[in-house]
């Protein structure tokens, strides 16, 4: 896989891929009753998510909803209390060590270590995956260079600002030319030039089949970026589906009278929210 | 001050408060809490024990009609109220500003909080008890003096607490850049080290040394009298010969000194408060060319996601101050050995290298026990990544060595220096007894590192410390190995034969070698098990 610039789709808008949802072939990602308890408390509540290769898949929540509790146990961060989930047909109790070959992640704290340059991070992280020394070096490279990361090679990460280590986590997660990507929140902190540019590559990346797993809070990103979205609540997956059917109300059986509602408007009438909540503060007048 | 800033003053200090309660629900910070107040009992004995010495002292200077020697206590109390807050500052990632400039605080108020916020410190608390005894004790001594002694130590008081915070947020400044802050904690550590060398060094120099001393040029008695902790001894001295107006003219030198430091720490505060960030203000080296990656190591023989940690490791060792340090621990260790004249072992010239090695590994004992705590945040990167922990932890281990390994050489070419190349059977003792110990520590290193792991800064000098069970049982285990490794010789030497001893730890080492080799396939396991704990307490930030 290679990273230039060059070879980047072009920034205007483009159709966005319609990709089949096809439940007769291996899905990328597949969870039955995946359930998560910390104590008394059940942070994720029988999901049952399928996401088919090549979706750019948006994974949408308030806060404390479970996104990050689900994304930690698809990844192997943490352990389901119930339930199953596979990876490219492979189930994560059985095969973890081979399933984490085929994934990359970003994970919600990024997962970097501070006292090493991006290039030695880039370039461990490529060996842990399994690429030769030579191949390691050269996509450390392109990757430095695709995320404007090469001006100053000799500081360490820790000392870089909070977008360059999204970008670099970003870098890692990708070297290996993962199938399936987990991210979680990877725009925050993220300068508009820079977002430009992941997002540009996760576009590429699914039109080569790479399916993505997306948390974000922001609802803009996931219904540009997004071909399919899930939506959990109080850790229960409340609504899952293409988005463009999602937003016409089809799959809820509500079709929308004037037309396809937003993605903000579906979200914040799946989860119960209110957009004038500030009108019941007595102070503000 | 206006009841709006009189409010804040009373929300910051709220705030203090509520920190502090918070902190307690933990376990960690419980047992912290009754570590503080061995502490408070400890700094109110050095108050209240210090402040009598004190007072006797000078009380003492003052009936003999030696009041002009209060100086030198003062002087001493200076330093302490002076220096020990720069070093103590040395370990700290000190309060960013901005965490109370982002509320509307004016000026005044911002100057009091930073004044009060950490001055009611131990070095003011045993400052200010230890100026209370000088005056009571010169009180004792001569009632006349009493006027002159509270306002020249009321002044000299004023001026160590405006200095002490002046000298602070200057420093304070510097520290906010990481580097400055790890070049601070090498300077404090080759302090400590020459602080070491003291004793061994007097005992072979000491007579030398006293006649050189003698020799002190008179005129440094002299400048010290124009700096507050002289001008409080000159003070008393001219009212005691009833130079009123040269005592009042001394008071007015100190008052001047006490303005310049009051001007100190408003220019540095002033120009916070204005919004000045200098962390933010590091240089950029910009490169234009395209990025290039140097090739990662290759070690023969050893897998390559192996090597890939290793060299990790390494790098990190590289760049940690104070891991660097330990390389030349051994030396010392030679130096106090050779320096001690009539100890044991410098008769017994032939253990140094055991002696030294048992120290070398005693070194390691907080990378060992607590080898992923560096990693940090970078440990969620290990449990995604498709390598087993069992070669992660080898690769570890096979870093510590190295350090290990470098220290021992360090150690041996100390030895051949000061004394002579150790002979045959003391190497064959010494690492006889590395063989038993080395897995030993490594088998237990792995498994604390993943049962009581805390997350650690390798780069920053008081940041490496374990969780204080971590030490409690690496300490009964090191302690354990060399008492073992003690007996082992005495058996030997009262049998004359000490192939005896390394017989023995040879037998010894067999059942930790395979300790270490069973509890490291079993690792994965155990890791898997205990990622949720090991996540959160070193990722979080």
């Amino acid at each position: 896989m290679r990273f230039s610039k060059a070879g980047l789709p072009s920034p205007e808008p483009e159709p966005r891929p319609r990709l089949c949802y096809i439940r007769n072939s291996v899905d990328a990602i597949l969870t039955t009753g995946l359930t998560r308890r910390f104590g008394e408390f059940t942070a994720v509540e029988d999901v049952n998510l399928h996401v088919a290769p090549g979706q750019f898949f948006g994974f949408l929540g308030p806060n404390g909803a479970g996104k990050s509790t689900t994304i930690k146990m698809l990844t192997g961060l943490l352990a389901a209390t119930a339930g199953s989930m596979q990876i490219l047909g492979l189930d994560l109790s059985t095969n973890l060590v081979e399933v984490k070959r085929q994934i990359g992640v970003v994970p919600e704290g990024m997962a970097l270590f501070g006292r090493l340059t991006g290039s030695e991070f880039l370039n461990f992280a490529g060996r842990m995956y399994g690429l030769d020394r030579d191949t390691a070096a050269q996509r450390a490279a392109e990757l430095l260079d695709f995320m404007e990361l090469a001006s100053q090679p000799k500081k360490l990460v820790t000392d870089y600002s909070h977008g360059m280590q999204k970008k670099l986590a970003m870098a890692a997660a990708v070297i290996h030319g993962p199938k399936v990507l987990f991210l979680d929140e990877p725009f925050e902190g993220v300068d508009a030039v820079a977002s430009g540019t992941l997002k540009a590559m996760l576009q590429r990346m699914t039109a080569r089949g790479v399916t993505i797993f997306l948390t974000s809070h922001v609802l803009e990103i996931v219904e540009r970026l997004c071909t399919h979205v899930g939506i959990i609540n109080k850790g229960r997956l409340v609504a899952q589906g293409p988005l463009d059917e999602l937003r016409s109300g089809v799959i809820a059986g509500t079709e929308a009278a004037h037309g396809p509602m937003s993605l903000e408007e579906f979200f914040l009438q799946t989860v119960g929210g209110s957009r004038n909540a500030a009108s019941e503060l007595s102070w503000l007048g | 001050m206006n009841p709006g800033s009189a409010a804040q003053l009373r929300a910051i200090t709220f705030l203090r408060a509520r920190l502090f309660i918070n902190s307690l629900r933990s376990v960690r910070h419980k047992f912290n809490l009754v570590s503080r107040i061995i502490g408070a009992v400890l700094v109110v004995a050095a108050s209240l024990g210090g402040g009598f010495l004190v007072a006797m002292t000078c009380w003492g200077f003052t009936k003999a009609g030696r009041v002009e020697f209060v100086s030198l206590v003062c002087w001493s109390i200076f330093l302490f109220w002076q220096l020990f807050p720069i070093m103590a500052s040395a370990f700290n990632q000190n309060l960013d500003a901005s965490d109370l400039l982002r509320f509307p605080l004016n000026y005044r108020t911002y100057f009091v909080v930073r004044l009060l916020y950490g001055a009611l410190d131990i070095p003011t608390a045993l400052g200010l008890s230890w100026s209370a005894g000088v005056f009571l004790g010169v009180l004792a001594g001569s009632v006349d003096l009493g006027f002159w002694a509270l306002l020249s130590i009321g002044i000299f008081v004023a001026f160590n607490i405006l200095l002490a915070r002046a000298v602070y947020v200057w420093i304070e400044r510097w520290l906010l850049r990481r580097r400055s802050r790890e070049i601070m904690g090498i300077l404090f550590f080759l302090a400590v080290i020459g602080f070491q060398l003291v004793g061994p060094l007097l005992s072979r120099y000491g007579r030398a040394a006293s006649r050189t001393a003698s020799h002190l040029p008179p005129f440094l008695l002299g400048v010290q009298q124009w700096f507050p902790p002289g001008l409080v001894g000159l003070t008393l001295a001219q009212a005691n010969h009833h130079w009123y107006a040269l005592a009042g003219s001394s008071l007015a030198v100190m008052a001047v000194f006490t303005v310049a430091a009051f001007g100190l720490l408003h220019l540095r505060l002033r120009a916070q408060y204005r919004g000045e960030n200098p962390s933010e203000g590091e240089r950029r080296h910009e490169q234009t060319s395209p990025a290039s990656v140097n090739r990662g190591w290759r070690i023969p023989a050893v897998a390559a996601v192996i090597t890939a940690v290793y060299e990790k490791e390494i790098r990190y060792f590289s760049r940690s101050g104070p891991l660097l340090f330990t390389l030349i621990m051994p030396l010392v260790v030679v130096l106090v050995l050779w320096g001690g004249q009539k100890g044991f072992l410098t008769r017994q010239a032939g253990y140094a290298l055991p002696v030294g090695a048992a120290y070398c590994l005693l070194l390691l004992t907080n990378i060992v026990y607590n080898s992923f705590g560096a990693d940090a945040g970078g440990f969620q990167f290990f449990l995604t990544s498709p390598v087993p922990f069992r070669q992660i932890a080898a690769a570890k281990n096979l870093a510590q060595l190295t350090v290990l390994g470098l220290d021992l050489s360090i150690l041996w070419i100390g030895i051949c220096l000061v004394y002579e190349p150790p002979k045959f059977p003391a190497i064959a003792l010494t690492f006889a007894w590395y063989l038993f110990a080395i897995p030993l520590n490594l088998a237990l290193g792995n498994l604390l590192s993943i049962y009581t792991p805390k997350r650690i800064d390798y780069a920053t000098f008081g940041r490496q410390r374990p969780s204080e069970s971590t030490i409690l049982i690496s300490l009964l285990v090191q302690m354990g190995s060399v008492a073992l490794g003690a007996a082992a010789i005495a058996v030997a030497r009262m049998r004359s034969n000490i192939w005896i001893a390394t017989v023995s730890f040879l037998f010894l080492a067999l059942p930790t070698v395979t300790a270490y080799f069973v509890l490291l396939w079993r690792l994965d396991r155990i890791v898997m098990r205990r990622r949720e704990v090991l996540a959160a307490e070193l990722c979080r930030a």
